[in-house]
């Protein structure tokens, strides 16, 4: 029986109810598994792969019927740890900082298998050592997430610290409105995000990746560690299906595009920009062997650990062990 | 019953019911922690120093922005109420500012405004600015029509009239715009926050929230600023019974 929510609670409480709330479990006539997918962010193309599976059978050729919610990405885990959605979108580091503090997430299979934060400036300013980033002024959402984790990765990696840079916060995500009205020198960003907005603005850009700096894994699906437990087969289903869709998108973008469009009505009033975000995602969804249907690279994880170890924001004491599960989708 | 022994059986009562709450609901800390784990959770924040330091950028803006939005609120009811010309055209830009949510306005305003302490400041008092100027317009209308031309009879200017009968009479509601306003500030003050700062507990609500999955700690934030508003609402209290009601 599903745990009753806060407002059960309250109301029980109010009524004096003897009983807990009734129940209500799954539907007994439903061809399909019904799961909800969380995703972070908002509606976007970068999703595409979700939007596929949606519309062209993918995953109801897996028996599954996915309803797809988009929620703060903290909340993401809380919600899939609490069981309250079957599927989430997270990232790696954010996974490992989350089992560590006690949320059961695990993660399941990789989304993108390049990391996709990157610094970003005008073109020629950026440094293409890390050590070249002493003194620099860098806009971040904060310190907290995916960026401020590349970002002090790439500071250790060239033998700095935060007090070798000014940080900029920008808790909104605008850290490229920050750019480009001159208030940093750099900024941290999603290649397939951020350095096409600038372009757009008519800001040349470069880049200074992580990929070959300090290896960090990308989003990936993550489960509760009680539907892992119980349900393996369910979670390799979603998991497969997913890579299938994943796959058709990186050979047909437009088939993407499409969906993306179907979800997302928005998409058309500037379906270049869609259409370039998706290319640019698909680069990152594949590593330098080809896209891998979603396996973990279990080595990249360990190194990663390690690193998260180092930079003091997990503290050793849940093994990555226990918050990957490579066996899912399959890795090495 | 005094006031401290009713506000502390509420408060038992409040803490009561959060606990039974977690315990029928039987939620992981990291979706509803146990008021003892907060109480917990707290200490340690204090006792690192981490809770002070952001406790201490908060109070700031608070303070500030509910100054400057305050004082700003009441010359600009002061003038919506006296001239019925300035209220056409300043109120459709006033109400309208109002009708626009800050939280999307506030990241340009950071960029606006560099970004630092002045910026927060701005946003703060913008959102305490409308409440107390409405407050102040109607309080300034409320005054006796027929004391006021009694004061003109007797030769007093319209400074005369403004400062010793409309601005008088009008004090309890400036006042309640006042209590308004204050709790507002520091909504205010964490929504600056979010547009852009390193320290404040809009700040170490993110950090926790987001960056640590550090639910206790998220409580401990929202728990403190609970009492920064419940204490400036009380300071407000206390100087409108020695101003108004001497």
């Amino acid at each position: 029986m599903p745990r009753p929510r806060l407002a059960i609670s309250l109301l029980a409480l109010l009524l004096a109810a003897c009983s807990p709330a009734a129940s209500s479990g799954p539907s007994a006539s439903a061809a399909l598994r019904h799961v909800t997918l969380l995703l972070g962010f908002r509606p976007d193309v970068q999703f595409a792969p979700y939007y596929v599976g949606q519309q062209d059978g993918y995953y109801a050729d897996a028996g599954l019927e996915v309803t797809i919610e988009h929620k703060q990405a903290p909340d993401v885990q809380r919600l899939v740890a609490d069981g309250q959605a079957e599927f989430g979108v997270a990232d790696a580091t954010d996974v490992m900082i989350a089992r560590t503090s006690g949320v059961p997430v695990v993660y399941v299979s990789t989304l993108y298998e390049r990391f996709p934060v990157a610094i970003i400036g005008r073109k020629g300013t950026v440094p293409s050592d890390p050590a070249g980033l002493a003194g620099k002024k860098i806009g971040t959402p904060g310190k907290f997430g995916s960026s401020w984790h590349a970002l002090l990765a790439l500071l250790a990696a060239g033998g700095l610290g935060e007090k070798d840079v000014t940080i900029r916060e920008y808790p909104q995500f605008n850290q490229a409105d920050g750019l480009a009205a001159g208030d940093v020198d750099l900024i941290t960003g999603f290649r397939n995000n951020e350095p096409l907005r600038l372009e757009a603005q008519g800001i040349a850009v470069d880049l200074l990746t992580i990929d070959q700096i300090a290896p960090l894994p990308g989003p990936g699906t993550i489960v509760g560690q009680a539907l892992l437990d119980s349900d393996p087969d369910l979670v390799r289903r979603f998991a497969q299906a997913t890579a299938r869709a994943q796959r058709a998108v990186i050979d047909d973008p437009d088939l993407g595009l499409q969906a993306a469009k179907v979800s997302v009505p928005a998409i058309a009033e500037d379906l270049d920009t869609a259409r370039a975000v998706l290319e640019a995602t698909t680069v990152l969804w594949a590593g330098e062997s080809g896209f891998g249907d979603g396996a973990i690279d279990v080595s990249r994880w360990r190194k990663a650990y390690d690193i998260m170890r180092s930079l003091g924001f997990i503290d050793g004491s849940v093994p990555v062990e226990q918050m990957i599960a490579p066996s899912i989708v399959g890795g090495g | 019953m005094t006031r401290v022994a009713a506000a502390l059986l509420s408060l038992a009562a409040f803490l009561a019911l959060w606990k039974v709450v977690t315990l029928i609901g039987g939620y992981p800390d990291y979706i509803l922690p146990a008021p003892e784990l907060v109480a917990s959770r707290g200490a340690r924040a204090i006792a690192s120093g981490v809770l002070w330091q952001h406790t201490g950028a908060t109070l700031l803006e608070v303070v500030l922005g509910f100054g400057l939005g305050a004082v700003a609120a009441i010359a600009a009811g002061i003038a919506l109420g006296k001239s019925v010309l300035i209220e056409r055209v300043l109120s459709p830009y006033i109400v309208a500012a109002q009708a626009v949510p800050i939280l999307a306005l506030a990241p340009l305003l950071d960029i606006w405004f560099g970004g630092g302490l002045l910026a927060r400041v701005i946003i703060c008092a913008l959102i305490v600015f409308f409440p107390i100027a409405i407050a102040t317009m109607v309080g300034i209308r409320s005054a006796d029509p027929l004391l006021a031309e009694m004061l003109r009879s007797l030769g007093a200017g319209p400074s005369q009239v403004t400062t010793r009968l409309e601005i008088p009479s009008a004090l309890p509601v400036i006042f309640g715009g006042l209590r308004v306003g204050v709790t507002l500030a520091v909504i205010g003050a964490v929504v600056a926050e979010w547009a852009g700062a390193s320290i404040g507990l809009g700040v170490l609500i993110n950090i926790a929230n987001q960056g640590l999955f550090d639910t206790p700690l998220m409580f401990v934030a929202l728990v403190t600023l609970a009492v920064i508003g419940l204490t400036f609402y009380g300071l407000v209290l206390a100087v409108e019974r020695r101003v108004v009601h001497p």
